[in-house]
């Protein structure tokens, strides 16, 4: 099926009344979880994925997905109105968007960055529909060695990019690594680290781990806070319209940012956030007036906010074409799509069209609610702030406990979700990023099990399995990411000195 | 104190699992074994983590000075945070889920600042819609507890 036939297959799926309101609903709770901070869309997927079981996986997917860049859209406006990022893809917009704020300019940063959102969305789409089918074409002659080499190479790259110091990315990524091999082993079958605990030996549930580290933890954030009450500009309709001019210096941004984040997506990497901070810094560069970036320059909310939906696009390339999650958020779309029975992959999109093309049509159609949702309703998602934070902060704890207990009815998942939520909030404190021990829990298993089967192939010659084309490519880029930039600081600190 | 308390509690918990991993069979490079992988990830865990404790103690660390600069009140209010969710999970079994829910919503938000009246009223109607949302309409079995 060549892209078109797949997307007018796909619009028939995405537009079944099931489909279209699954997107509805997860553009609607995305939007409002983006406008709130404390509770971001990896801790909103993660509490919703139980509900998603007894649905079709592409209605789960189309849901789940919509969260994610539904969140994206609600995340500007409360940077742009409270100057609090709603979520962290949104801390670059409250730079230049809250200054605009304060100059009377509110509507239009609004306006320009759900239109720029929404170019991004629909330009990434794009992306996945030629990215995801070629890429999984050239997947299809993969091996155990290639795989090995991608999920090593992403962990890899994936401390580099999560920011902070990279020794800690490396603790994260061992840790994630550990927790990866609790359970049953999946070649001999032995138990291995369960303490004679039978419900360990499933493993330990990346769900309940995801909601401890970024639900449970941003609320007792919020809970230091105890009762604080927000101060919201509220913007009238009329003022949404930008002016001519306006429009005019958005343009570029939005397309170069669109770009720019479907790129950033490919990697991995917390790639939504990463791509706000390239796209500013593209912007500004471009700029004949860079001086001026931080007092409510528009080119500074256009950029990055086409770049974090692009963004979110783009990551989910690796994970329908490989299977590869490269991001908490992903991750939780493999987990939704395992759940059902479905190994997303290469052959995902030949064996099960509907998923991957109807889930690809609904972002066309997720995009456009969400536009329509965040222009005229603007100000409506953005009361959503004035109630009161420890309420909010109080529901959200319990749904996080019920949401872990009804995955599989377990004790163990509360006691692993309040544990993962007392680590991830010291993990806060000391601002280091959980997100490699998260990945690294996912792919772990992944890595552990193409490792073995390949040195099975190569009869234990570590050389035969890095010397292959593909995986010694994928390596060589990886070390280069990993150890070029402080290779050349070395380099250049001896020149000077 | 939490700067190093973290690395320390993970240098510790890296050995732990290092011990653990040398246990199980290895087998060999051709024909690996259930702790060949446990090994080369504790071996590596070990070396990143000592090198993490090392740096905290060197180093005056970033993250003290926002620990320190907790209150006492907002520190009280996290403490039982987190004591709520642990005795949650303790009670659920016993007392099931509706009676466990209604006791955490109402016991948290009162610590967090809200009238008493608030904190009973946000927990019975928070515990009875959960319950119905969970339990009634996603058939999740919540455990109900004696009554």
């Amino acid at each position: 099926m060549g892209p078109l036939d797949g997307l007018a297959y796909g619009f028939s799926i995405a537009l079944l009344p099931s489909n279209l309101f699954a997107c509805f609903i997860g553009v609607l709770v995305g939007t409002i979880v983006g406008v709130l901070p404390g509770i971001g869309p990896v801790g909103a997927m993660a509490l919703l994925l139980p509900s998603t079981f007894a649905m079709h996986p592409a209605t789960a997917l189309i849901m789940l997905a919509g969260i994610y860049y539904g969140a994206m859209y609600g995340g500007s406006a409360t940077s742009i109105l409270v100057n609090v990022p709603g979520e962290a893809g949104s801390v670059v917009t409250l730079l230049d968007g809250y200054q605009m704020t304060k100059k009377g300019r509110a509507g239009a940063a609004l306006t320009v960055s759900a239109v720029g959102s929404f170019v991004a969305g629909t330009v990434g789409v794009v992306g996945i529909m030629l990215a995801a089918s070629w890429l999984a074409d050239v997947a299809i002659q993969f091996g155990p060695p290639e795989y090995f080499a991608i999920t090593l190479g992403g962990i890899l790259l994936l401390s580099r990019l999560s920011g902070g110091s990279i020794l800690n990315a490396f603790v994260m990524v061992a840790l994630g690594l550990a927790l990866g091999t609790v359970g049953m082993d999946s070649i001999s079958a032995l138990r291995r680290f369960t303490f004679g605990s039978v419900q360990l030996a499933q493993g330990i549930e990346l769900v309940p781990v995801i909601m401890g580290v970024y639900g449970v933890a941003e609320v007792l954030l919020l809970a230091e806070e105890g009762i604080a009450r927000t101060q919201i500009a509220s913007v009238k309709l009329r003022e949404l319209l930008p002016t001519r001019e306006e429009w005019r210096r958005s343009a570029m941004p939005i397309a170069r940012g669109s770009v720019v984040g479907f790129l950033t997506g490919l990697v991995p990497g917390p790639a939504a956030v990463l791509s706000t901070f390239i796209s500013y810094t593209l912007e500004k560069r471009v700029s004949k007036t860079p001086e001026k970036f931080g007092t409510g320059m528009i080119e500074g909310v256009a950029g990055p906010e086409a770049a974090n939906n692009g963004a979110t696009a783009g990551a989910m390339v690796p994970l329908l074409s490989l299977g590869i999650p490269f991001s908490p958020a992903t991750a939780i779309l493999l987990g939704a799509l395992v759940v059902h029975g479905l190994q997303p992959g290469p052959l995902m999109i030949s064996q099960r069209p509907e998923v991957f093309w109807g889930f690809v049509a609904s972002m066309y159609i997720g995009n456009l609610m969400l536009l329509i949702l965040n222009l005229p309703l603007v100000s409506v998602f953005v009361t959503v702030l004035r109630l009161p934070q420890h309420i909010l902060a109080t529901l959200v704890l319990l749904l996080c406990l019920v949401g872990a207990y009804s995955l599989s009815n377990s004790f163990l998942d509360l006691w692993v979700l309040v544990i993962f939520g007392v680590f991830g909030y010291a993990l806060r404190k000391l601002r280091v990023d959980p997100s490699p021990m998260v990945v690294a829990l996912v792919l772990g298993p992944m890595m552990e099990k193409t490792l073995r089967q390949a040195l099975f192939l190569t009869r234990g010659s570590v050389l035969d399995l890095v010397a292959r084309p593909l995986s010694a490519t994928i390596l060589i880029l990886a070390a280069a990411a990993l150890f070029g930039p402080p290779l050349v600081r070395l380099v250049r600190g001896r020149r000077l000195a | 104190m939490l700067a190093r308390a973290v690395p320390l509690v993970l240098l510790a918990a890296a050995g732990v699992y290092l011990a653990f991993a040398l246990r199980l069979p290895f087998g060999a490079a051709a024909r690996p074994g259930a702790g060949f992988y446990p090994v080369i990830i504790a071996v590596f865990a070990v070396i990143v983590a000592l090198a993490a404790t090392a740096s905290a103690f060197r180093d005056v660390p970033r993250g003290e000075a926002d620990a320190a600069e907790l209150d006492g009140a907002a520190r009280r209010r996290v403490v039982i945070s987190v004591v709520a969710l642990a005795a949650f999970c303790l009670a659920l079994p016993w007392v099931g889920y509706p009676a466990a829910a209604l006791a955490f919503v109402t016991v948290v938000l009162r610590y967090l600042g809200a009238r008493w009246t608030t904190a009973l009223l946000t927990g019975v109607l928070s515990a009875a819609g959960s319950y119905g949302l969970f339990a009634v309409l996603l058939d999740v079995p919540l455990p109900r507890g004696p009554w």
